[in-house]
Order: structure tokens, then C-alpha cells, then sequence
């Protein structure tokens, strides 16, 4: 098991698609930052000048916005965004990650030279939460970076700095929610030897699903029995918890109706074993022949 | 562990692949042994790839069992293939890896020292210059290439070879043969699968012919190759030799513009001489003719094939 783990992530480290990945997500970290400050500055200096009218509330609303850059802000809105977006790239990137061993026709290949069926699982489910973890540190560390650096253009203070721990526990929390979308992006690449079933499934299941749930439980709020048993649910019942009182889900009109964090974490490790469990399922009762 | 010079390192018994309500793998029964190279021939859709498949664990069996080097295959398989060194039909790699990133990711699965055997083998397949290379921009002879030297980075004591050179060119493909002759003579057991006849004559020292998943034949290829002999009867009187010969327990005897071919044991020809000769008949030319390997496999597996009957 350990050989193979360690082969898989030689072979990971050599594409380019994790790299690019890291890549953007630093990019994208620095460019929304940048984007938040020039759209928001920009409406101050018109409303200042009287090119546009004030808003109703005056510009604090427009301040208040600016002030998500700041660092000590950083777990609310920095790894939000990082969250968001990662959470799609991930989910894009599990899919492939199993997905092309098919297409490749290496998963054969892997298999003639010894590997197990449930030895290529788990290297791959470990992986993927190895690079998950990289990832959010490494979005999280972009986000602080154009936190500061934007504050640093903008003229905003820094105020009480970034408080680590906060950053990384609610970055922890955001990157635990993701697991069960990738892993049921992974067992949809497995049942159908196919990359590109696994990222629209998960990808369809991670928006459609959140979609649906909000709306029934709008409707009427006796629905949230049956959709707290959900992934979107969950997911927002943990980082609800961690974006605090500051955090954009106390918007959410349905957000009394969400589960209980420690229920949500439980539901989200089953949903994540039961997808495992099911790609392991059909991957062992399967005759290789050509691809996978 | 001491290594026996004619050891068994690969045994089917009565191995049977049903995919629905298609046979495709029927009892076989094999045997490759260590220092021997076994051709295993068939038209396609034989079952040939099924056969390899189901003794690499890729496929399941329906009954029966492979076992390498005594361990059953579907109850150790990890132990079982740390012995076996197997290229499968179509070669597959990263395509994003050069061809020895693709080797040492294969090597750090196998462990025991399979990484100091990437240059070695690059260096032994002619892939030394090409190394560096992504895999992707491989010709198919250097993909078939990489997919032997992939073969050996485990040291196996069964190497599992199928259609090894397709692509290659003809120096390619002696190079393999040459290849193919020195892992037998470096105590390795070899199951080569192969269209290429003649490739399959002159490297191998068993063949087993299956077709529709049955074995049809098994043996040396000069064994195989007996059952199609026959001697060519170059004598006026055709109609009168062929009663004579019949007489002596000849049974297949077809008649050709110069005389009598006479299919029978190659040990025969002094007998047939003398019945002949005994009745006042005297041949031309009594002359041995051997069937190749090519001959006997068409004739083996284009007697079962449909419409066989009524072509013939």
C-alpha cells in the first residue's frame, strides 16, 4: 500500500495540472482582493465626487464592504473565497485524478505490475486529501499575502493583524467540507471509467443540491428534516459556524434550520466513506480488460 | 530461496472465462516452466488475452485457477504477481512522464530495488537516448519497447509478453527475439503471446494453439508442426497407389497433378517405399515435405472456424 502511495505521488508531483491549479488559486487569491478594493474604491471616489448618488444608508455599507480586506478578516472573507472556488477546482480535480488512469488505460497497467484493487483506491483517496490539504494551505497563505498587500496599496489598517489560528481553523473546517464532493466525484470516475462523468456529477450535485435545499427549506422550514440530511447542508453548517458572526451565511434566511456542526461533521465523514465504499464496491467486482 | 532449473512457474487448471453466454476461455489447462519460452497461439478473439488477463488477476475467473509459482492467483495476488513481469497488448503509460519517470513510478510500486534496474533496462531496450522523452511523443516501437523493459524491473522469474512486437520494425523484431531467448536463458519461465508465426517458430520452445478458448494443440513446434506432415508421391498409377497405400492403413490421400500427397507419420516413408515397390509400382519420388508452424496453425484453427465445412 505504502509503494503505491508513494508511486502515485511521484506521478502527481510530475503533472502539470496540480501545479497549474496551485498556480491559480494564488492568482485568483490576489486579483479578487485587488478587484473587491478597485470596484468598492471606485464607487467611493464617483459617490465623493457626485458622478453617482450616495446610496440610501450613506457609504458605510460601501466602507464596511472595503473592510473585508483587511487582514484580521482574512477567515471570513479570504478563505471564503478560497473555499468557494476550491471546492470546484477540487472537486474537478478528483474526477481527473481517477478518471484519466481509465482513459489512460494505466489502471490496467498498474494492476498487471501488482497493485490491488483497494490499494489503488486508498492511494488515490489519500492523495486527493494530501493535495486538498496543500491546496487550502496554499490559497489561505495567498489570500493572507493579498490580504496585506492590498491593504498596504489601499491605505486600509491592518488593525489586530491575521489571528492564525482562526485562519487555519476555519480553513480546516472549509477543506473538510470538500471531502464528500471529491469523493463522489471519485466513484462517479470509477462506476463510469470516465473524468469527465466524475466533474459533472460532483459538479451538478455540489450547486444543484445546495439550490434545491435552500428553496424547499424557504418554502417551509419542516423540509430541513429531510434536507439536513444532505451534503449542502452540512457543508454550510460547518462553515457557518466558522465564519462567525461576520461571516456571509448569517444572510442566509434559512440558516436557524441547519444542523447541528457536530451532526453536519458526521454526516459529511459517512457520506465520504459511503461513496469510497461504493467505488471500492465496483471496482473489485470488475473484469480489466481493455482500460479499466 | 533456492530457484529449480525446470521449475513450474506458471499452472492453469481448467481454467474457464464465461462473459454471458460467450465461452470465451474453456478448461485450459498450462504449463510454462523456468528456461522455457511458451508461444501461445490463436486467431483473435481465441481467448488468448482473457487467458493472460485471468493469470494477472485483471479478469475473474468463471472456474478453475492460475497459480505463479504455487500461489493462486485470486488468493495471493500481490504475492503471486511479485514474480510476474507482464506487457499487456496495448502499452499504457502516463503520457505526461518521460519514459523513465513512467519506469520508476512502475519501480516504486514493485519496490525491492526495481529503481536501479530504470537505467539498466532503458539502456538494454535502446531506450537509454529516449529516456527523458515524454512518454506521449513514443513511436509505437519504443511504447512496445518501454512496455518490456517495464517487464523486467521486478526480476521475475515469469514474464508475460503479449504481441511484443507489434510495430517494430524488422531489426526491432529480431532484437526482440534475441531478447525473448536471453530472459529464457537467464532461468526465466516466458508465456509469449503472438500473431507473428514465424516469430513464434523461432523463439519458442512449446506452443499451445487455443481457439474459441479451447487448447487444440500443444507441444514443440516440431511436434506441433509433425501433424501436418505428409509425403508428396510422384508415381503414374494414381488411382492404383492410392488403393495400395490404403491397404497399409493410409488414411488421408489426396491426388495431385504429378501423383499422391499422403499424409502420415514422418517415420513411414520406407514403409510406403516398399508397399509400392512390392506391387510392381514404382515412384518417382517419395519426398518428405514439412508443414510450417503457419500451415498447421491455419489448418488447426480454420477447421473449427464457421463455414469451414462448407468451404471444404
Amino acid at each position: 500500500m505504502l509503494r503505491l502511495l508513494r508511486s502515485e505521488i511521484y506521478r502527481l508531483v510530475r503533472r502539470w495540472m496540480p501545479w497549474i491549479m496551485l498556480a491559480l488559486i494564488v492568482i485568483i487569491a490576489f486579483v479578487f482582493y485587488f478587484l473587491i478594493w478597485a470596484s468598492i474604491n471606485a464607487q467611493l471616489q464617483a459617490v465623493k465626487s457626485g458622478t453617482i448618488p450616495a446610496p440610501a444608508g450613506g457609504t458605510a455599507q460601501l466602507e464596511e464592504t472595503l473592510r473585508q480586506i483587511a487582514p484580521d478578516r482574512v477567515a471570513q472573507f479570504g478563505v471564503g473565497v478560497i473555499a468557494g472556488l476550491g471546492s470546484v477546482m477540487l472537486i474537478v480535480f478528483a474526477a481527473s485524478h481517477v478518471g484519466t488512469e481509465f482513459g489512460w488505460a494505466t489502471f490496467r497497467t498498474l494492476l498487471a505490475h501488482g497493485a490491488s484493487r483497494s490499494g489503488f483506491l486508498v492511494s488515490k483517496a489519500v492523495s486527493l486529501v494530501l493535495y486538498a490539504f496543500v491546496f487550502m494551505v496554499v490559497g489561505t497563505i495567498a489570500a493572507i499575502a493579498a490580504s496585506y498587500a492590498v491593504s498596504a496599496v489601499a491605505g486600509i489598517p491592518v488593525g489586530r493583524g491575521v489571528d492564525l489560528a482562526e485562519v487555519a481553523g476555519v480553513a480546516a473546517k472549509s477543506g473538510y467540507t470538500f471531502l464528500p464532493y471529491m469523493a463522489l466525484a471519485l466513484a462517479i470516475a470509477v462506476w463510469s471509467k470516465s473524468a469527465g462523468a466524475g466533474i459533472a456529477a460532483g459538479l451538478v450535485v455540489y450547486f444543484a443540491e445546495g439550490i434545491v435545499a435552500g428553496i424547499l427549506v424557504s418554502l417551509n422550514k419542516d423540509y430541513a428534516q429531510i434536507v439536513n440530511w444532505g451534503l449542502s447542508r452540512n457543508a454550510s453548517a460547518l462553515t457557518r459556524t466558522v465564519s462567525g458572526q461576520g461571516g456571509p451565511s448569517t444572510q442566509d434566511p434559512t440558516a436557524s434550520t441547519l444542523p447541528d456542526p457536530t451532526q453536519a461533521a458526521l454526516v459529511l465523514a459517512v457520506y465520504s466513506v459511503i461513496f469510497l465504499v461504493l467505488a471500492y464496491w465496483r471496482l473489485r467486482s470488475r473484469d480489466v480488460t481493455v482500460g479499466g | 530461496m533456492t530457484v529449480q532449473p525446470h521449475e513450474v512457474v506458471l499452472r492453469t487448471s481448467a481454467l474457464v472465462k464465461r462473459f454471458g453466454s460467450i465461452t470465451a476461455v474453456d478448461g485450459l489447462d498450462l504449463e510454462v516452466r523456468r528456461g522455457e519460452v511458451v508461444g501461445l497461439l490463436g486467431p483473435n478473439g481465441a481467448g488468448k488475452s482473457t487467458t493472460i488477463g485471468m493469470v494477472l488477476g485483471l479478469i475473474t475467473p468463471t472456474a478453475g485457477s492460475a497459480q505463479v509459482l504455487g500461489r493462486d492467483v485470486r488468493a495471493h495476488r500481490e504475492d503471486a504477481l511479485a514474480g510476474v513481469g507482464a506487457m499487456l497488448e496495448v502499452t499504457s503509460f502516463y503520457p505526461y512522464l518521460s519514459g523513465r519517470d513512467n519506469l520508476a513510478a512502475i519501480a516504486l510500486l514493485r519496490g525491492g530495488g526495481a529503481l536501479a534496474r530504470v537505467d539498466p533496462l532503458l539502456e538494454r531496450l535502446g531506450l537509454a537516448q529516449r529516456g527523458r522523452s515524454k512518454f506521449r511523443t513514443y513511436s509505437l516501437g519504443m511504447r512496445q519497447r518501454l512496455g518490456i523493459a517495464s517487464t523486467l524491473l521486478g526480476n521475475p522469474a515469469l514474464v508475460i509478453l503479449d504481441e511484443p512486437a507489434n510495430g517494430l520494425d524488422p531489426a526491432g523484431q529480431r532484437e526482440i527475439r534475441e531478447l525473448i531467448r536471453e530472459l529464457a536463458g537467464e532461468n526465466r519461465g516466458v508465456l509469449l503471446a503472438s500473431h507473428l508465426l514465424y516469430e513464434v517458430e523461432q523463439v519458442c520452445d512449446r506452443v499451445l494453439v487455443i481457439n474459441k478458448g479451447k487448447l487444440i494443440a500443444s507441444g514443440t513446434i516440431a511436434e506441433v508442426t509433425r501433424r501436418g506432415a505428409y509425403f508428396e508421391i510422384v508415381v503414374g498409377d494414381k488411382a492404383r497407389a492410392a488403393q495400395i497405400l490404403r491397404g497399409i492403413g493410409v488414411k488421408e490421400i489426396r491426388e495431385t497433378p504429378s501423383g499422391l500427397d499422403v499424409v502420415t507419420d514422418p517415420e513411414r516413408g520406407a514403409e510406403l517405399n516398399r508397399a509400392l515397390a512390392s506391387a510392381g509400382l514404382y515412384a518417382s519420388a517419395i519426398i518428405p515435405r514439412a508443414s510450417s508452424l503457419e500451415d498447421v496453425f491455419l489448418e488447426l484453427t480454420e477447421a473449427e472456424a464457421p463455414g469451414a465445412a462448407a468451404a471444404s
